[in-house]
């Protein structure tokens, strides 16, 4: 499905229609002020696998109120990796591709009127589909990003970026978020150009948080048998108490015409009182793509921990073991990072 | 020794507008000789009546904690709004008081009532960038400094008192001081 067949489907200009409304609707609402201040965030990160691969990056955030009401966030990346062979090692959410290269920069508004809430991002944000934040996949305790969120699996990526406009509607416990824009991917595995969309349904309750998300996408452009449209519908799920955090998403789709992927992830953190500076990590995996003689089948598991050294200084140490698979082969690997980080 | 070393200088200058109750206190808080923005200053008065105050707030906005240091009186309940579109999961485990707020969205509030005296060290879960102080003070006399270090101290009656004085990363001082006209309190970390 090309550009035009997709506008002709209707969602991506109800969607757009939609945001427009907002846009102009919380735009133009009262403006409380705030003093906080810009914060400013340098994280430099450097790391090695016994895969091998080694890796450094760099990442450089401003964010903080601008005027009438509006936040702001931009944020810029550098990221290198040495290894013999392709390896995901480290790459949880940026592009390692030696180059600078902006991240997220948006601004945005959230309005809380009674029970209901109501906001709009724009301009380059993560892809709002599943557990889509900087927060939730980078740097985290776990040094790859899931099966499902790595573009060489035929998946989706942490690396989604999208230039264009996200709105928010709904009450805090029941929102809906929606998206349109344009890809902006910067690693290898980036989607092709176009027009693409996102829906996310979320509800809270209690401690526990259920999601089910829904994007019409582009197919990467790394191939040319890469045609028709990408696809997924997915489910994710968190619990967090007393300093243990359960979480889980789930896709079923496609990342081009004729094939099907689908898989998921479990994964645990558990930081008690008694455990010091010292957060344990676990999480299983799987992911099932189904392309006739490419197809491939991996499986992982990770156990790790994420210890902070220092006000500054954190290091994340992973045991990763993924059993062979007759296409992509096996792996057991070490890995060590260290982060340091800067906030003004 | 050290206590000594550390006691701080009391200097002329200035107690302003005579409260109902007592006066309002002015003071600097300096370390190294600049100012010490973040810096929690208390005057004891375990006997003082208990009135209801101000309803503190400690917001979560653009993933940090605003503001980053906050001191309230014993039995104070405090709000922590989430007011980014991200989840965050607000913790105590340190000391002070301990609590776990678990994961809530964007747009709704929790609250924590703090019941001692203590440092609470505040952490988000989900985000470990985020960090703030709660100091837990059995007065109502206290304040907070400012970019530059002033603070001001309400209604505090005449007399000679003990104060305490504490910020981030730093060892908590204590010392006398005498309310006068025309007096400030000048706390100074080495």
């Amino acid at each position: 499905m090309d550009r035009r067949e997709l506008e002709k489907s209707g969602s991506p200009v109800a969607v757009r229609t939609a945001a427009a409304l907002l846009f102009f609707a919380v735009a133009l609402a009262p403006v409380r002020s705030y003093g906080q201040t810009p914060t400013t965030e340098l994280d430099v990160t450097v790391g090695n696998s016994t895969e091998p691969a080694r890796a450094a990056a760099v990442q450089l955030r401003v964010f903080g109120n601008a005027i009438a009401g509006w936040q702001y966030y931009a944020e810029a990346s550098w990221a290198q990796q040495w290894a013999p062979r392709e390896s995901d090692a480290f790459g949880s959410g940026y592009p390692y591709d030696k180059r600078v290269r902006p991240a997220e920069m948006y601004v945005e508004r959230t309005l809380l009127k009674g029970r209901y809430l109501a906001g709009v991002r724009a301009g380059q944000f993560r892809t709002p589909f599943g557990l889509y934040s900087r927060s939730d996949q980078t740097y985290n305790g776990f040094t790859r990003a899931p099966l499902i969120r790595y573009g060489s699996y035929w998946a989706l990526s942490s690396n989604f970026l999208e230039d264009g406009v996200s709105v928010v509607v709904g009450t805090p416990r029941l929102v809906v978020e929606a998206s349109a824009g344009i890809p902006q991917d910067h690693d290898q595995y980036r989607r092709r150009t176009g027009i693409d969309s996102t829906i996310r349904v979320q509800a809270a309750v209690g401690d526990i948080v259920v999601a089910a998300s829904h994007i019409h996408t582009q197919p990467p452009a790394i191939r040319r048998f890469a045609a028709g449209s990408a696809v997924f519908t997915g489910i994710d799920a968190r619990w967090m108490r007393g300093g243990v955090q359960l979480r889980g998403e789930w896709i079923d789709g496609q990342a081009f015409g004729g094939t099907r992927t689908f898989g998921g992830y479990v994964d645990a953190s558990v930081h008690r009182p008694a455990m010091g500076p010292v957060t344990a990590i676990l999480r299983a995996e799987r992911l099932d793509y189904e392309a006739g003689r490419f197809s491939s089948y991996p499986r992982r598991y990770v156990a790790g921990a994420r210890v902070r050294l220092s006000s500054v200084a954190v290091t994340q140490i992973n045991l990763v073991h993924q059993p062979t698979d007759v296409r992509l082969g096996g792996l057991s690997a070490v890995e060590f990072g260290l982060t340091i980080s800067l906030r003004r | 020794m050290r206590r000594a070393f550390l006691v701080p200088l009391v200097v002329l200058c200035g107690v302003s507008t005579p409260h109902a109750r007592g006066a309002d206190v002015h003071g600097i808080a300096l370390v190294g000789g600049k100012p010490a923005p973040n810096a929690v200053v208390w005057v004891e008065a375990p006997n003082a009546p208990k009135e209801p105050g101000p309803r503190p707030v400690l917001d979560q906005r653009n993933l940090d904690f605003f503001p980053r240091v906050l001191v309230v009186r014993v039995g104070t309940a405090v709000a922590f709004p989430n007011h980014d579109r991200v989840f965050h999961n607000v913790f105590s485990f340190h000391d002070g008081k301990q609590f776990d707020l678990g994961v809530y969205p964007t747009g709704t509030v929790k609250h924590v009532t703090f019941d001692k005296p203590g440092l609470s060290r505040l952490f988000c879960n989900i985000h470990p960038q985020m960090s703030a102080y709660i100091m837990t003070v059995d007065t109502p006399y206290f304040a907070v400094s400012d970019a530059n270090g002033s603070f001001t101290i309400a209604g505090l009656r005449p007399g000679t008192h003990t104060y305490r004085a504490w910020r981030p990363g730093a060892v908590e001082i204590t010392g006398s001081w005498t309310v006068e006209s025309s007096r400030s309190l000048e706390v100074r970390w080495p």
